[in-house]
């Protein structure tokens, strides 16, 4: 069992992606195509991209709940930016606002000692009622003249969709991070258990707070990207996106346990989702289906995760190397 | 000499909080509102303000009983939605008395599987509730295809409209839910036994509470006062929205509960302090609309108090020399 779930661990979300590619090419003959293919993985990467952020999050054993609405808020103030400083500042300077909101976030968890769960629960709707305040709850509409700004999230290199680059080097660099510098053990160290890493003189304030921003920064990218597809800052946008992106990280198989993250699975949770949704707008069913089905996978993938984590106890107890 | 008594004082002043600070700020933001707005400070405003409460307090009961079992329910505002919906649609069918009942007896079900997922499979409540949340919003959703169900039935009406003696039966439905809580809390083992669970789960299980009932048991507390709010909040509005029932209701059910003075993460709690918080909530709310405050600032309010309040709790405790 304890083989199968350290496999699972590894490949399940592979084994899933498969599945799913056997069930939608035997509905739609279209499934397989590099057109579609590139267009589902494109979509798939707003949610990987702030699964990244997520799972280290998660790592450490920390949530965010705050990542739509940071989304809507980075969408919001690029979008009144750019005719003020132009479209490189304006993305410099919204990623900025979003990354400054995840250090709120972390200089409430850890100054005030309030848990994270509630500080972002508490965040998330504060930050989706700034955006709105900002811009009166209308929406702001980007002339882009130079086509500049929405190059970003609609351009192509050698036909594939530039949002699938972004989201590729945004995966380097978070893997890079987390396995191979200190700052990325520090964060696993934190996550499997606080006060051996306080005990142990980690800054673990210090790096709880640079995770929150990394988590607000990725769905800061998330949020310009789409703002440039659509050219219009949104402060309603991606409501209750949080679900996507943590069902992503959580199915990927990071453990709610904390102390280990798969990047890797995150960044093909993300597609699987992103399945999902291809395999249900091909059923022609409404869109309340979608957020659903993300519920039964994210129950789904919780369900693994119990199951693991107690087997993990199990074996541990009784003194099974693993 | 004098640091201990400094030390003591402070010890006094966190211990009171309860007792003393919840009425303070009470009072406090009904001042400030009466010298703001003279349409607070009149005798139909104040009914209203209590009404608007008792909304938030009915289901802060069984939030309350949950947080301090050291669990935590943040699907209750989409569970509101899909017991709203689905037990205002049977009126037409069993008429409106089981119609409430039924409504009552899903959102307890609801619940109880929340319970299940959260003991059974060991999955974090939090965790469980938020998928839930999409879970059950999205159910209804699906059930009444996005059409609002209107409700034109004498006795589900009146649970949310009605009068007693002038007062509106929501009212004195709050004040039955808390008399009703209280009991359980205080005079009763199963109230021990979610307290001693709280504390620490360990050692009620080793003393032979069936920590796993307990827990279940809460959860389904926690669907029951739902399913009553469920019922009077939509018998207000006169309609159920799957949209709009219980759109971040949690959010003001676990804030008058954590204003209160119950600890996150468990152990003994406040049924009157949660009370307080909810009249602190309702002023606030009702004052705000009065002021012409725009919602978008109300989110912003709301969000703060919530994170007021957990810091404050904190405080309170490690002026008390405890870990919270």
């Amino acid at each position: 069992m304890i083989k199968f779930l350290k496999l699972y661990e590894k490949i399940g979300i592979f084994i899933l992606i498969v599945l799913a590619s056997v069930v939608l090419s035997i509905m739609s003959p279209h499934f397989l195509q590099v057109r579609t293919l590139l267009s589902i993985a494109a979509q798939g990467t707003y949610a990987a991209i702030i699964g990244f952020g997520m799972t280290l999050a998660l790592t450490m054993k920390a949530f965010d709940l705050s990542v739509d609405a940071v989304l809507a808020l980075t969408s919001v103030f690029v979008a009144i930016f750019i005719p003020m400083v132009g479209v490189p500042l304006a993305i410099v300077f919204s990623l900025l606002i979003a990354a400054s909101v995840g250090m709120v976030n972390g200089l409430i968890v850890t100054k005030l000692g309030v848990n994270p769960l509630i500080t972002t629960l508490a965040m998330m709707t504060i930050i989706r009622g700034i955006a709105l305040l900002v811009v009166g709850g209308r929406q702001v509409i980007i002339t882009d003249p130079d086509r500049v700004f929405r190059v970003i999230g609609t351009g192509r290199i050698f036909g594939i969709p530039n949002q699938i680059y972004i989201m590729l080097l945004l995966f380097a660099i978070f893997f890079i991070m987390l396995y191979h510098t200190p700052f990325g053990r520090h964060i696993s160290a934190v996550g499997s258990n606080e006060s051996a890493a306080r005990i142990s003189g980690l800054r673990v304030d210090l790096i709880k707070i640079a995770v929150f921003m990394l988590v607000s920064f990725t769905a800061g990218v998330v949020g310009i990207i789409r703002t440039s597809q659509s050219l219009i800052g949104i402060p309603t946008m991606a409501p209750d996106f949080v679900l996507v992106v943590l069902t992503v990280a959580i199915l990927g198989g990071t453990s709610l346990a904390g102390g280990k993250g798969n990047l890797w699975g995150t960044l093909f949770a993300g597609i699987f989702i992103s399945m999902i949704y291809y395999g249900l707008n091909l059923l022609g069913v409404q869109i309340f289906y979608q957020i659903f089905s993300v519920g039964l996978v994210l129950l789904f993938a919780l369900f693994v995760d119990g199951i693991r984590t107690r087997y993990l106890a199990i074996a541990k107890a009784k003194g099974i190397k693993m | 000499m004098v640091e201990l008594q400094a030390r003591s004082l402070r010890v006094k002043i966190a211990q009171q909080w309860g007792s003393l600070g919840l009425p303070f700020l009470l009072v406090a933001v009904v001042i400030l509102f009466s010298f703001l707005s003279p349409v607070f400070r009149t005798q139909f405003n104040f009914l209203s303000i209590l009404r608007f409460a008792s909304f938030i307090a009915i289901s802060a009961v069984g939030m309350a009983f949950c947080i301090m079992a050291g669990e935590f329910d943040i699907s209750v505002g989409s569970m509101m939605a899909l017991v709203g919906v689905l037990g205002a649609s049977f009126v037409p069918v069993i008429g409106g008395f089981a119609a409430v009942l039924t409504t009552i007896a899903i959102s307890s079900f609801l619940g109880f599987v929340n319970g299940i997922f959260i003991t059974k499979l060991k999955i974090p409540a939090f965790i469980t509730t938020l998928g839930m949340m999409f879970v059950f919003r999205s159910l209804a959703y699906i059930y009444t295809d996005n059409v609002s169900v209107y409700i034109d039935n004498d006795f589900w009406l009146y649970m949310g409209n009605g009068r007693v003696l002038g007062i509106h039966f929501p009212i004195i439905l709050m004040v039955l839910c808390f008399v009703g809580g209280y009991l359980m809390l205080r005079k009763t083992p199963f109230g021990r036994y979610v307290v001693a669970v709280g504390t620490n789960a360990k050692a009620a299980e080793l003393s032979g509470i069936h920590v796993d009932r307990i827990k279940i048991a809460v959860f389904v507390m926690v669907g029951f006062f739902v399913g009553i709010s469920s019922v009077v909040i939509s018998a207000n509005m006169g309609v159920a929205n799957p949209g709009l029932l219980g759109q971040g209701y949690e959010f003001q059910v676990i804030t008058a509960v954590v204003l209160g003075g119950t600890l996150l993460g468990g152990g003994n709690g406040s049924l009157g302090g949660a009370l307080l918080a909810a009249l602190i909530l309702g002023s606030l709310r009702n004052g705000m609309n009065l002021m012409q405050v725009s919602s978008y600032w109300q989110q912003v309010v709301t969000g703060s108090v919530l994170i007021f309040a957990v810091a404050i709790n904190r405080l309170r405790y490690t002026l008390m020399g405890q870990e919270a």
